[in-house]
């Protein structure tokens, strides 16, 4: 099952690298900077994930009759893809409120338009 | 009175306070939103300064856990935060600069509009270049990776109406976010197969155990994406771009802390996660990217016309002399790159406040257009002196000593291995530290001698609060230069020493005999101190050199003097270099363009190096995934 996962996150990964690297429309160009952060985060929530696993959450009397060795999904992943979620949010915001500005300047968001600096 | 150990993060905590309080209390104020920056600001550097003494002279290693989560039975499930002397001094460079910056940007950022948002963007990015630093967990490290990345994409573009800004921060951000991306998935890997994400820990699983596939793609993906941020030839892109479109206080935190941010993290990950430098595969890789970073950085810095675009392909050449050093995992190589990337910060710095400064007074940093500014501004003048000297390695200043025991350490390698690339190295950093004197020459004539254009005659000297951060700078560019068996002494070779002592950092995080239970040992030796090198005598070579040179001169046939006149006499195909054969007017020795008939030789490799720099944001983020695609290879075939 979790395979699946793991292909799926290279796939999206490899689809945002294209549309970084090969589109000229730079709203395309966020966008894939944003299709890279969601495949690394499927990638995440992956690796911590156990088939079958429960939540880790345990009350005081779940402790005391020893069920806390029981079989659950790893939280420190999904906490660590909650935090590169947030900042993925802002990343994309940031970029796009860029895109604006360069449109109201250039008059254009293709990206051969956009290189005054170069050389 | 206080505890020390606490420094570390009140260092860090205090700049993301500041950064809040300076946007609810001084929007509208500028007397208190100064005070806010600059008081908060200098209490996060006098409680890095305070560690000086505990870390460097007793050589203790400070070990904090957030809310004192100490490891579980040797897991480690808290956040720690861990400075032995090669944070710290990273650390130091950081405070020092930010420091300076901040006094330096009171004046000069004066007739900008909110500065509100300004002043919180410089603690935001003080506070995640600190943090990156001195922390001792990885996905911490990601986190302050971001937040120094996106405060430094904004602060590109503050100046958004000025050329170019938007530009530059676009592709800096596009660029960031994939190196960001890059660190993250390997944070993840690691994850998977280490089940810890803090340092220490990591250190000791990954040195007990040869390195597997999964670790080494971890690895490479890591490399990668700290070498966007530290702007490694062919991530190099969005520096150039990036640092000539900020307002220069900026330009100078960026060359002073943020490609250091970038430097420290490769040696963490090299030296002390990996335990990898001691393998001569990945020697030769680090070895190569800082050979192809130092050379097309200075060759690129040949061709500019904008004073701050060429210190920013400097800045990048500049880093390729510190990869290169680190790169040979040799005690002299590390003590020759650290002295380098200390050096770096403090001339580079100096000259980008230079920049600052003829921007402020002119409105320009076109060498086309400036010209003669040394009857104007001299004391601006002989900063920027000190600084072009410092990093053309002109002795007694402290570039010459770093370079000095960066080419005996290259040679030294050649030397040992009798690989004939390190040879090749060796000439390449001597090549390129004569080119890098070449430039500045060029812009010492173009911008500060010279014929001063009409439009500049009334430009006026910096306030006094722009010119106290210049002489620091300057004064500790003669210091460190004179100085430089104390500074080896004291900061160096412990900084060398701690990358080196990797046991010691397993031990004071996870306890003591941690790394000896797992089976971890240095792999690398620390070396004897060494001292062979000596600025003085070389100074004597150069001032009898430069004697001989101006007697033959003044002895010799007087017609040479009068050749520079051209409108008395046409060049002659002599001096065809410095004018292109042609009979130029108002050239002062052809402005910007000094060494015309070295590039003309070079065409053909001229015209490929700055059409490949094209400007198109496609072809920067092709190069971060090709050379991704290429170390990932190179490490998982030859790294083991």
């Amino acid at each position: 099952m979790i395979i699946v996962n793991y292909c799926v996150s290279i796939i999206l990964i490899c689809l945002g690298l294209y549309a970084v690297t090969m589109k000229k429309d730079l709203i395309k160009v966020v966008i894939g900077l944003g299709i890279i952060d969601y495949g690394v985060n499927l990638f995440i929530v992956s690796v911590g994930f156990n088939d079958g696993g429960t939540a880790p959450i345990f009350t005081i009397s779940e402790l005391l009759n020893g069920a806390a060795s029981s079989y659950f999904v790893d939280p420190v992943p999904q906490a660590l893809t909650l935090t590169s979620i947030v900042i993925g949010a802002c990343v994309d915001a940031m970029a796009l409120s860029l895109v604006v500005m360069i449109n109201r300047k250039y008059h254009s968001i293709n990206a051969d338009d956009v290189r005054r600096i170069r050389g | 009175m206080f505890d020390y150990h606490h420094f570390p993060v009140i260092a860090v905590m205090i700049l993301f306070l500041g950064a809040f309080l300076v946007e609810i209390f001084g929007s509208k104020n500028k007397t208190v939103r100064n005070t806010i920056a600059l008081v908060i600001a200098a209490v996060s550097a006098a409680c890095i300064y305070a560690l000086i003494k505990p870390v460097f002279f007793d050589g203790e290693v400070i070990s904090y856990w957030m809310g004192n989560w100490e490891p579980v039975s040797g897991y480690a499930i808290g956040i720690g935060y861990e400075v032995d002397a090669l944070n710290l001094f990273f650390a130091l460079l950081t405070v020092t600069t930010f420091l300076l910056s901040g006094i330096y940007s009171v004046r000069y950022m004066e007739k900008d509009e909110h500065l509100g948002h300004y002043y919180t963007l410089y603690l935001m990015l003080s506070g995640g270049v600190l943090g990156l630093v001195l922390t001792g967990d990885i996905f911490n490290m990601f986190v302050m990776i971001e937040i120094m990345t996106f405060a430094a994409v904004a602060l590109t573009a503050f100046r958004n109406r000025s050329f170019g800004a938007l530009e530059g921060a676009f592709k800096y951000l596009v660029l960031g976010s994939v190196g960001s991306s890059m660190t993250l998935a390997g944070v993840a890997l690691l994850y998977m197969s280490c089940h810890t994400l803090n340092m220490a820990q990591l250190s000791s699983i990954l040195g007990s155990q040869p390195l597997n596939p999964t670790t080494v793609f971890a690895f490479a993906l890591m490399f990668a994406g700290l070498a966007v941020k530290a702007f490694i030839v062919p991530f190099h892109t969005p520096a150039a771009d990036a640092y000539m479109v900020a307002p220069t206080s900026v330009s100078m935190m960026f060359s002073g802390m943020v490609n250091k941010a970038g430097v420290y993290g490769m040696i963490r990950l090299c030296f002390t996660i990996f335990h990898a430098m001691d393998q001569s595969s990945l020697q030769i890789l680090l070895a190569a990217f800082g050979c192809v970073t130092m050379f097309v950085g200075v060759t690129m810095a040949l061709a500019q016309h904008d004073f701050k675009r060429l210190l920013a392909f400097h800045s990048i050449s500049q880093i390729g002399y510190v990869i290169t050093a680190v790169a040979l995992g040799t005690a002299v190589g590390l003590s020759g790159g650290l002295f380098h990337a200390m050096n770096h910060t403090l001339f580079k710095g100096l000259l980008f406040l230079t920049a600052g400064a003829v921007l402020k007074a002119t409105g320009t940093t076109n060498l086309d257009k400036l010209g003669g500014l040394s009857k104007k501004m001299p004391k601006t003048t002989i900063c920027f002196l000190i600084g072009a000297f410092s990093i053309s390695g002109l002795p007694p200043f402290n570039g010459f000593a770093s370079k000095w025991m960066v080419y005996q350490a290259v040679y030294a390698k050649a030397v040992t291995t009798g690989n004939f690339f390190y040879a090749v190295v060796t000439i390449v950093a001597v090549v390129v530290s004569v080119m890098t004197l070449a430039s500045f020459i060029k812009v010492t004539q173009a911008c500060f001698f010279g014929q001063c254009p009409e439009n500049l005659k009334d430009t006026k000297e910096v306030p006094l609060s722009m010119r106290i951060p210049m002489w620091i700078l300057s004064v500790l560019c003669l210091v460190t230069g004179i100085f430089y068996n104390f500074v080896y002494e004291k900061l160096l070779y412990p900084a060398m020493v701690a990358a080196l002592n990797t046991v010691k950092y397993i031990d004071s995080m996870m306890g003591a005999g941690y790394a000896g239970a797992a089976g971890v040992a240095n792999h690398l030796v620390d070396a004897p101190r060494f001292s062979v090198w000596d600025p003085i005598s070389w100074l004597l070579l150069f001032v009898i050199c430069l004697v001989a040179v101006c007697l033959v001169i003044v002895l010799g046939d007087r017609e040479r003097g009068k050749v520079s006149d051209p409108e008395t006499k046409p060049a002659d195909g002599k001096y065809a270099t410095f004018f292109s054969g042609e009979h130029e007017l108002h050239s002062h020795v052809a402005g910007s363009d000094l060494f015309w008939g070295f590039k003309k030789d070079f065409k053909g490799y001229f015209n490929v190096v700055q059409g490949a720099h094209d400007g198109n944001v496609n072809t920067y983020a092709s190069w971060v995934v090709i050379a991704t695609a290429v170390i990932a290879i190179f490490m998982v075939i030859f790294v083991k």
